[in-house]
């Protein structure tokens, strides 16, 4: 029987939502807050060993030797790996380019700073790290390459010995007759933009225990994982184990962002595991670990952007070269990052073709990972600030320019060259009221008059797209096989009437268990209190992806509400044989069955679960008596990517205009945000607190990529911030006060119309403070077309443009 | 992230702590104070002593004391105790502005006053304030006490004239003269870090000519550095903005080797440090001028 999903909250059993749509009290806070949640660290199992891992100090060297005696020797210790035991016992990573893994330890050669070279398992964290003290590791150093464009030139360094070059991949894709429009073109505009490498740094970073049953040859591992699912498949591909054979028990985490990879640490406890008779080892990825080879690094860029114009300023094609530097090997599929622009390569915009130049180059530096947002923010960065140097060089108002090139609101659902399907959206309704809240007029007059006094103040309009509910088939082009990515769930009603929702993802903070509680209540007409939200290890589970792509809110609305309706199907059929009648003539409402014409005759969801627990004799044979049911949901009609990758891939396009002022001091070049205005439109707004939660935090984290994050490596592939005190994250002093109005056009293909939106604003905001500070230093002649703007780039932009302009008036 | 194995103790007295440090090599000895330096030094295995010697428990290192001269701080005063004194604000408000400039809430609540001073941190914000306020760094050792004036204590990086066996106890800083103004600002990418480069100073104004300058930066060099040409250059002259720019950057060019790092060249801080002596002295000018007429 096929399952309705409602598409809009009216279509809810409910008279009136009470829950879904509105902030309640986050179900997940009491445990957090009270420090009651049972984080990875917390776990403690019997005979459980600690794991320390030796790294490479060198970016690129051939491994001539490892000892280990003296560290086998020490009290404490029970077992060392080194890279023999990774070749004896396990596989190079699966990697995105294929062929681009390396062995969790390295063998003959390490090839980027923190490279795995041994491990210790021993009695304490302290006693495992005393004996990284005793390994010697001799090493015959080569020459490294730390930057893209050497390492492309064939007497570059090889990075990989398994490889014939460094290039990952080198394609161009074309989508429309792009030569033809920049042919016919009134205006070209060209530039070339840098966009540093930073990533993700979750208050946690990834641990685990993992633990190998030598007899059955099981793998048991407790971790703090975003998608245990994904995770326990990969691991299964690495130790050449049936997928059956390998349990991921996910605990909740302090964060991911993309950054809890820890594939490499999990595998050497893995291995360590074997090596120790299956005792349980535990590894805890800690922050200098993280920062030095961690999941955290991503999105190392460089860009030449052109854009084509018509006479009256519309936007007729895009040439988007990219130079993506993923590091060492590709096992943590930063190449997906390179991919994912596809979704929305063209922005907001009505820009009809467009082609894409891509190079996925390896150096020695750590292999890239995935971060929020997983590539756009940086492409709508280069957008955007094309977008700009256009509006500027015609004279045009910079969100007028916008506005005119927006898709209209009337053309969704609007297939963009790059072959991915806008669900919806209103562009226009968006801007109207970010300008609006912002009192945008004012804030250039303000700014005119600061300008007179000389002062450096800008203001940056941006507009973005943010891509929702992932699906691999985005990934085609990097070697991503597949399409569909499904989330389920199953709802229980027990004898009483309480329910409880089982599920495959753990806490993250996005706070989807509150959504599932907002979505069971108002199903069944409960209180939150009588719902129950349980996590699963991926052996029982269902299908999971867990949370990623900005998707889980919406898929596992789909999940839950797809459970809810075929538990209500079924109860309504039961509660048709005990009125003696059809289930036709059943209505769900409030939580009461009710038969249809006969007042006062019907029966509550706990009724009706009480008696099909209780009394299974009165049930028709057919009927399976329990008030249980599962939905696996996955987005509809997603199509394989053609030969050029277009596909429908995401299922949901939110949108948002972000407005920023900000002003510059011209002697250090230190940037003040002023004010932070944003108007957003992710369709149906869930748990608009959730929604706001997001926002916020991503906003924060687009400012730390616009000023302060960046991962420095020297040019012998050094890395330079290897500690927060040279890896600088924003703080709550650095976070503007952030002003927000929502609209809402609900997405017609998602249930209830939401769309995903937890990756959020960082799209937006990089750019936009970019656009704010190149409107800053506008005046000066000067633009800043580097990722971070930190205050020494901007100081020397700002003296150089100075002393150009003294020069040329000496000359006069 | 595991410190490399010590022996710890925490002796109640200082003459215990000095009779310790007589019993042990002192170079192997590492004495602890808030820990907020040392602890990442050895959590990291940068710093190996053999014993570590508690100060936490040594009584009468904590103070805040006023006396004739102006004021005392014990070695094992808080930051936090020094925010929250009104003695301080009302004395010194520099090194009260100077005090909620270093890292945050938490920090302040551990870190002391004499282990920013010992630990010497060429970015610190304490050692240049100590420079200008002409203070004084009392140290203990089995030899007997010694006073140093903040201008011998500051070595270089992480260094100070301290020996390994003396134990600073206190800091006193003098009054400073009526109508004196001051300012203190620093330039740092976030709210709460070791600054890039930051600059303080004092100086009167009589009969319009500028008296006693003091001029101090940090961040920029292997220590914080006091400008005294620069300082003759604007004693007896009107504190106009070109007298000014002109001193700013004669302090910048007298920088030798200035610092490098990921986050700033030596250029961009040789060019800092001249804009905020400039600022620090306009600040500190009108301050003074503000003063004189309140008077
Ligand atoms: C996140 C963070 C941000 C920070 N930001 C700043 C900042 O902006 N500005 C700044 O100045 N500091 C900053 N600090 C450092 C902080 O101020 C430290 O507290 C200070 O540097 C050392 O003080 P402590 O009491 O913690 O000393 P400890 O760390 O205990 O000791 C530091 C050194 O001094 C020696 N020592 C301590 N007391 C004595 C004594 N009485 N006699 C002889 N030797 C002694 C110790 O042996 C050790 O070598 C920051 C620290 C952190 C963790």
């Amino acid at each position: 029987m096929a399952i309705e999903i409602p598409k809009s909250l009216d279509q809810l059993p409910t008279t009136r939502p009470r829950y879904v749509g509105r902030g309640i009290r986050r179900v997940e806070d009491v445990g957090l807050l009270t420090g009651r949640v049972e984080f990875v660290d917390d776990v403690v199992l019997p005979r459980m060993l600690h794991c320390a891992i030796l790294r490479s100090p060198l970016p690129h060297a051939r491994i001539t030797g490892v000892d280990t005696q003296a560290a086998e020797a020490l009290e404490g210790v029970t077992a060392v790996v080194t890279g023999e035991d990774a070749r004896r016992w396990s596989l190079p990573a699966q990697s995105s380019p294929e062929g681009w893994g390396t062995h969790c330890i390295a063998g003959d050669k390490v090839h980027y700073v923190g490279e795995p070279v041994a491990a210790v398992a021993a009695s304490s964290r302290r006693v495992a790290e005393d004996a990284l003290e005793l390994i010697e590791v001799d090493y015959e150093p080569f020459e490294a390459v730390a930057d893209p464009f050497e390492a492309m030139k064939p007497e570059s360094p090889r990075v990989l010995d398994a490889q014939e070059t460094n290039v990952m991949l080198d394609r161009v894709f074309t989508w429309g007759d792009v030569d033809g429009a920049f042919a016919d073109a009134a205006h070209v505009f060209q530039e070339k933009f840098r966009w540093n490498r930073l990533g993700a740094n979750p208050t946690e970073t990834f641990g685990c225990i993992s633990e190998w049953d030598p007899m059955s040859l099981d793998l048991t591992i407790h971790g703090s994982i975003q998608s245990p699912g994904m995770f326990g498949l990969g691991r299964a591909a690495t130790f050449g184990l049936p997928s059956n054979k390998v349990n991921i028990i996910s605990h909740p985490h302090g964060g991911s962002f993309g950054g809890k990879g820890g594939t490499r640490g999990c595998d050497i406890s893995c291995l360590l595991s074997r090596k120790v008779g299956g005792r349980p080892v535990k590894w805890i990825e800690d922050r200098g670990e993280y920062l030095l080879s961690g999941g955290g690094q991503a999105w190392d860029r460089h860009y030449e952007v052109a854009l084509a114009l018509d006479a009256q300023g519309i936007v007729t094609g895009l040439k988007v070269g990219l130079v993506d530097d993923l590091g060492a090997t590709g096992e943590a599929y930063g190449a997906i990052s390179a991919a994912k622009p596809l979704a929305a390569f063209t922005g907001p915009y009505t820009i009809p073709v467009a082609q894409y130049d891509l190079k996925l180059v390896a150096t020695n530096k750590l292999p890239c990972g995935p971060y929020r947002g997983m590539g756009p923010p940086p492409h709508f960065f280069v957008l955007e600030q094309m977008m700009d140097i256009a509006a500027r060089s015609l004279g045009e108002d910079p969100a007028e320019f916008r506005r005119k090139n927006f898709i209209p609101a009337d053309q969704f659902p609007y297939t963009i060259p790059s072959g991915n399907e806008y669900d919806s959206g209103n562009y226009g309704e968006v801007l109207d009221q970010v300008l609006a809240l912002s009192d945008y007029s004012a804030m250039r007059a303000a700014q005119a008059e600061a300008r007179a006094e000389g002062r450096l103040v800008g203001v940056g309009v941006a507009s973005a797209i943010e891509p929702g509910v992932f699906d691999w088939n985005a990934y085609a082009i990097v070697g991503m096989p597949g399409t569909g990515v499904p989330e389920g769930a199953t709802v229980n009603i027990d004898i009483l009437g309480n329910a409880t929702v089982r599920v495959g993802f753990s806490l993250e903070g996005q706070g989807q268990y509150t959504l599932i509680t907002q979505l069971v209540a108002d199903y069944f007409g409960y209180e939150p209190e009588d719902v129950r939200v349980v996590q699963l290890d991926t052996q029982s589970a269902p299908p999971s992806f867990g949370p990623g792509g900005s998707r889980l809110g919406v898929a596992i609305t789909g999940a839950v509400l797809g459970a809810c309706e075929r538990i209500r199907e079924k109860m309504a059929r039961v509660v048709a044989v005990l009125m003696q009648s059809e289930a036709e003539n059943i209505e769900f409402m409030d939580g009461k069955f009710m038969l249809k014409g006969a007042p006062g005759a019907e029966m509550t969801v706990a009724e009706v679960a009480g008696t099909m627990l209780a009394r299974s004799d009165l049930l028709p044979p057919d009927i399976d008596p329990r008030p249980e049911a599962t939905h696996v949901w996955t987005a509809a009609g997603r199509t394989p990517a053609d030969e050029q990758g277009r596909a429908k891939s995401y299922l949901t396009a939110a949108h948002a205009v972000h407005i920023v002022q900000v002003e510059i001091d011209a002697e250090t070049g230190m940037v003040e945000i002023q004010r932070y205005c944003l108007a957003d439109d992710c369709g149906t707004r869930l748990n608009p607190d959730t929604v706001e939660g997001q926002t916020e935090g991503s906003v924060v984290q687009g400012i730390g990529a616009a000023l302060l994050e960046e991962y420095v490596y020297d040019e012998g592939a050094q890395p330079l911030t290897t500690s927060f005190m040279d890896y600088l994250m924003p703080t709550v002093f650095d976070a503007p006060k952030i002003e927000m109005v929502a609209v809402v056009t609900p997405s017609p293909f998602t249930p209830l119309g939401a769309k995903g939106c937890g990756e959020g604003a960082i799209h937006t905001t990089p750019a936009a403070v970019m656009c704010a500070i190149n409107d800053a230093l506008a005046p000066l002649g000067t633009s800043a077309r580097e990722v971070p703007a930190s205050p020494m780039r901007l100081w020397k932009l700002i003296s150089e443009a100075r002393n150009r302009a003294s020069d040329e008036s000496n000359d006069d | 992230m595991k410190p490399a194995p010590f022996e710890y103790v925490a002796p109640s007295t200082i003459s215990g702590v000095l009779e310790i440090l007589g019993q042990n090599d002192p170079d192997e000895v590492k004495l602890m104070a808030g820990g907020q330096s040392l602890m990442p030094l050895l959590n990291m295995r940068l710093s190996r002593p053999a014993l570590v010697i508690d100060l936490g428990k040594v009584a009468d290192l904590d103070f805040i004391r006023e006396t004739d001269e102006g004021v005392v701080i014990g070695a094992m005063t808080s930051k936090r105790a020094v925010e929250d004194s009104e003695l301080i604000l009302r004395e010194h408000p520099l090194l009260w502005e100077s005090t909620v400039a270093i890292g945050h809430p938490p920090i302040r609540n551990r870190g002391t006053v004499g282990g920013s001073m010992a630990q010497a941190d060429p970015a610190s914000e304490y050692p240049a304030v100590a420079l200008v306020l002409g203070a004084e760094l009392v140290a203990v050792s089995a030899r007997g006490e010694r006073t140093i004036p903040a201008d011998d204590f500051f070595v270089t990086f992480l260094t100070t004239c301290l020996e390994p066996d003396e134990v600073l106890t206190e800091i006193r800083i003098p009054r400073l003269a009526p109508r004196s103004g001051w300012a203190f600002q620093e330039v740092a990418r976030r709210h709460g870090d070791f600054a890039i480069v930051g600059a303080t100073a004092t100086l009167r104004l009589e009969a319009g000519v500028v008296v006693d300058p003091r001029i101090a930066v940090f961040g920029v060099a292997d220590r914080a550095l006091r400008f005294s040409a620069a300082e003759s250059l604007l004693t007896g002259q009107a504190a106009s903005d070109e007298m000014i720019d002109e001193v700013a950057s004669q302090a910048a060019a007298a920088v030798e080797d200035p610092l490098e790092d990921a986050h700033a060249s030596a250029d961009y801080r040789r060019h800092l440090a001249g804009v905020l002596v400039g600022r620090v002295l306009r600040e500190a000018a009108v301050r003074a001028a503000e003063a004189s007429t309140g008077a």
